[in-house]
């Protein structure tokens, strides 16, 4: 599935530029850590961090985009570091376990 | 027979979840880190010869081996304190110059810390380093994009350095926000 | 009418989950899932009777799942829970269970469970009565290991019951537990006086035992005088003093060596 098919299907907030790709899967976890050892290339990375340091991680393993929930604030100065650095960052109102079951529903693995 | 050469293909093994804790001597102002494999790191301030503890920082992270899939050879990344993504914050700094060169193809520059005080602690190989990128551009599935991977060593200036490091802080914090 | 919810036992079927903790489940039903690797939002916004799922392998989640009133927790990756955790689970009744899943996995699987149930909530909506004042009077036992935290949840039932906001009461409980696990740890015995109004809400524990020889040391984060023995049983992980400061609007502390110590916190209604 295709990351602009994830963010029409979900009416995600989109807070970076956008450019589209493929999504190989979905990664949930709040440790940036944890992100450096399980995470995989092109996955979807829902999280409620939104330091900067998740730029570094998401690029480290290329991840596809990341999505804060919980409407959680994303300070400027991440927006502004993952556009310099091509990080797609998106937002969603709703609790991490929720989001995952929409995510089930429109059909991720 | 001819020795093939492997051409390894890298897998993390032994990964360790842990703290990496920064002190800081109030004596002497020397900055000090170290890796501590337990649940509940020791935080308190605590004397070690001449020199006065404090703990400034605990953050979490992990440490762990590389093995190849063909070869069965295994690296250890003892050393390796944690990565950190180059954000440009020093143009006379030569890893920003390298950042400049390399982020036009999208290849991005990661900083391998070692432990601290860099001079009391055994310098990364740059064999090891290249290995450590190549098994993290060998993790991506597409080549849109890559890492490249160098020593702190290379920093002008590591006190001052913006660098991002890959680090959870805070997240064992028990108060309500 | 019932609060329905999903069951454990059912999500420990469909997680092919190792249970280290709780020893029947039949009958025990969930209404919510928390994944969440941040404990300071678990105790900020999870909702009494959930679960909570997360990577985070250490006694923090467990007291965060207590002070949210959680019924247990669900630990990831095949990461196996220590004495100290499970411990602390056993002694405040929560359910501690293990998966070789990850975070996505786990919500996938428990999302299939037949779908979702509707929760049907059977509490009663309680609106702040304006300038009410209440007061109450607890008593800790020093070394009753087995009582400890009773207090702390008492007092967040009293201000439930008055409908304060739910992190305000959070803010209250966690301090008033790192306050009772202080004097059950420490102390020979303690008075914790409540007080309750439209304008604040005060907690003062006044200890007799030993007192704090070094109050600046206690106050720095990390510091810890928690035995082996102690943490063995699953405590001495809480932060302690600097936990109660941070958690509340007023922090005031004084202490005697072998008379004891007086803590008064106060927070703010807004």
């Amino acid at each position: 599935m295709k990351l602009q098919e994830i963010i029409n299907k979900l009416t995600l907030n989109v807070l970076t530029v956008v450019e589209d790709k493929d999504i190989t899967g979905v990664f949930i976890s709040d440790m940036l850590s944890d992100v450096m050892s399980n995470a995989q290339s092109g996955n979807l990375w829902i999280t409620v961090q939104s330091h900067k340091n998740i730029v570094s991680a998401a690029n480290l393993i290329d991840i596809s985009a990341v999505i804060v929930t919980y409407n959680k604030k994303v300070p400027e100065d991440t927006i502004e570091l993952a556009n310099r650095y091509h990080v797609v960052i998106l937002s969603s109102p709703l609790a991490t376990f929720e989001l995952a079951s929409r995510l089930v529903e429109a059909g991720i693995k | 027979m001819e020795e093939v050469k492997c051409t390894h293909r890298w897998t993390m093994i032994h990964v360790q979840t842990g703290f990496i804790i920064t002190e800081n001597c109030f004596q002497c102002n020397k900055t000090s880190t170290y890796f501590c494999a337990e649940n509940n790191p020791p935080l308190e301030e605590h004397r070690e010869g001449d020199h006065f503890w404090n703990v400034m920082e605990s953050a979490q992270s992990i440490q762990f081996d590389l093995e190849c899939d063909s070869c069965h050879t295994i690296v250890s990344f003892k050393e390796l304190a944690g990565l950190m993504l180059c954000t440009g914050c020093d143009e006379k700094c030569k890893v920003d110059k390298l950042r400049k060169e390399f982020e036009k193809d999208r290849i991005w520059i990661y900083i391998a810390c070692g432990f601290l005080p860099v001079k009391e602690v055994k310098p990364f190989s740059q064999e090891k380093i290249s290995i450590l990128e190549e098994y993290f551009n060998q993790r991506r599935k597409s080549s849109n994009s890559g890492i490249k991977i160098i020593s702190y060593e290379m920093v002008d200036c590591l006190k001052n350095c913006y660098a991002e490091v890959i680090k959870d802080v805070g997240l064992l914090s028990l108060q309500v926000t | 009418m019932r609060q329905q919810g999903i069951a454990i036992e059912k999500i420990r079927d469909a997680l092919k989950a190792s249970v280290f903790a709780g020893e029947v489940l039949e009958g025990e039903y969930i209404t919510d899932i928390y994944a969440s690797d941040l404990m300071s939002d678990v105790l900020a916004f999870g909702k009494a009777g959930s679960l909570l799922l997360t990577g985070l392998n250490t006694i923090q989640a467990a007291i965060s799942a207590y002070v949210a009133e959680f019924k247990g927790i669900i630990i990831l990756r095949n990461k196996m829970p220590d004495t100290e955790i499970l411990t602390f689970a056993k002694e405040k009744h929560l359910f501690v269970l293990s998966t070789d899943a990850d975070m996505y996995e786990a919500c996938v699987k428990i999302a299939n469970i037949k779908g979702e149930v509707p929760v049907i909530e059977n509490i009663t909506e309680t609106t702040k009565k304006p300038g009410i004042i209440t007061t109450h009077t607890f008593f800790i036992d020093g070394q009753d290991f087995a009582s400890a935290g009773i207090v702390s949840t008492q007092v967040k039932s009293i201000l439930k019951s008055i409908g304060y906001d739910s992190l305000l009461i959070r803010r209250v409980a966690i301090s008033t537990y790192e306050a009772e696990m202080n004097v059950v740890m420490h102390a020979k015995r303690a008075d914790v006086f409540l007080s309750a109004s439209d304008k604040e809400i005060g907690v003062i524990i006044n200890d007799e035992g030993k007192g704090i020889e070094n109050i600046e040391l206690a106050m720095k984060e990390g510091y810890s005088t928690a035995t082996e023995e102690q943490r063995a049983m699953g405590f001495g992980a809480g932060m302690g003093l600097p936990n109660i400061k941070k958690n509340s609007d007023v922090f005031k502390i004084e202490s005697k060596i072998n008379k004891g110590t007086f803590i008064e916190i106060i927070f703010y209604v807004k």
